[in-house]
């Protein structure tokens, strides 16, 4: 072996060896911040696949979002737009997926997966998966989104799930009234277990559309044991197959 | 005889009846704006294909309308992942079998629309295989 290899074999050693090192503080540092939380906080355990469909939650009943109770004060900008609202252009019928705070209420299944540094919401509904970022991490330009950018830290027995950045959706407020939702909108989810139920309470502001905020609180059962989130796969061609039986508002 | 006949309309109705409540409800958006709650509609006739999809599954009915004219009747059914789970595969039902839905017709005027149905048999039997 030359000189030339053995100083090069050294430096990749070097090189290995403070990368290692870097590595190893960063992990130290993270265990650190988790462990922190979890001495102030007690973690919920959400975990599993739970069942949100119609032997849960009525479909279409009076529990839904939104009742006469708690719908959302719009200002004139989102009843403007909830005028010229054509149902025929509603994203969905492309396969564009349900987001926050519609998907939550969708009725499927969905599965919580809790990691140190971040909780994994996935849902049946349109193969939607959401990262919960538990470190403390902030939002970047590029983290806008249709699900919007979620972080989340633990309180008392609850987990709370906040949400920004979201791109402008024209049903964003949910995915039957014709309202949208802006860049602006945040979405706060309080997720909490009740005996084997698990519950939470969605509050929802959009200074761009609604005069104040609205929410509403829904709940899950577990699902059957051994069951799995199946594949959604959905067909853009079997979506739209319907669109051509309703009456256009526009010609 | 119109005893026999109204036990036998009555035992229809509690079939018919399982049938429909062991399906799936549709997505939880409004079928209003494709269909018309106020009206029924009743499709008879042979199945030409069965999509097991999502968001929503379809059924194609080779029938009539009132009319007595040939149609494609259009019968949407909940999405494959809520089915599937209520026991229903891809091969429930097989292009050839004869069938009858009842339920809301579509809105628009030259469509054979039908939603939220009543599958049976054309007699009115189940069917589940």
């Amino acid at each position: 072996m030359s000189d030339t290899d053995i100083r090069g074999s050294s430096r990749r050693l070097i090189c290995l060896a403070t990368t290692a090192a870097l590595l190893a503080a960063a992990f130290q540092g993270a265990v650190t911040q988790v462990g922190a939380q979890t001495a102030e906080a007690e973690i919920a355990d959400l975990v599993g696949v739970w069942d949100g469909g119609p032997r849960v939650r009525r479909v279409n009943g009076p529990n839904m979002p939104w009742t006469p109770e708690n719908f959302p004060v719009l200002n004139e900008r989102a009843l403007a737009f909830q005028q010229v609202f054509d149902e025929a252009i509603a994203p969905k019928y492309d396969c564009v997926p349900s987001a926050s705070p519609a998907i939550q209420y969708d009725p499927y299944f969905m599965e919580f997966v809790q990691w140190p540094d971040r909780v994994l919401i996935r849902y049946e509904k349109d193969d939607q998966l959401r990262t919960v970022w538990m470190d403390g991490r902030e939002p970047t330009l590029a983290d806008y989104s249709i699900q919007g950018f979620s972080v989340g830290r633990y309180e008392g027995d609850a987990l709370i799930v906040e949400t920004s950045h979201f791109v402008f959706d024209i049903t964003g407020f949910d995915d039957y009234n014709g309202i949208p939702s802006s860049q602006l909108k945040t979405v706060t989810e309080r997720y909490w277990r009740d005996g084997e139920e698990l519950r939470m309470t969605l509050t929802l502001e959009d200074p761009l559309f609604l005069r104040e905020p609205a929410s509403y609180t829904t709940r899950w059962l577990p699902a059957p044991e051994d069951y799995r989130l199946a594949p959604y796969e959905c067909d853009p061609e079997e979506a739209r197959r319907s669109v051509k039986f309703m009456i256009p508002k526009y010609r | 005889m119109k005893r026999l006949l109204w036990i036998s309309s009555l035992v229809a109705v509690v079939v018919v009846g399982f049938v429909f409540t062991s399906l799936p409800a549709v997505a939880h958006h409004s079928s209003a704006p494709f269909y018309d709650p106020t009206k029924s509609v009743e499709a008879i006739g042979v199945v030409e294909r069965f999509v097991f999809r999502n968001p929503h599954s379809f059924l194609f009915i080779d029938g009539e309308n009132a009319d007595g004219e040939a149609v494609e009747w259009e019968v949407e059914l909940g999405a494959a992942v809520s089915m599937r789970r209520a026991g229903w595969t891809p091969e429930t039902i097989r292009a050839g079998d004869s069938i009858r839905a009842v339920g809301q017709p579509s809105r628009a005027p030259g469509t054979y629309g039908i939603c939220c149905s009543r599958i049976t048999r054309p007699d009115g039997s189940s069917i589940r295989r």
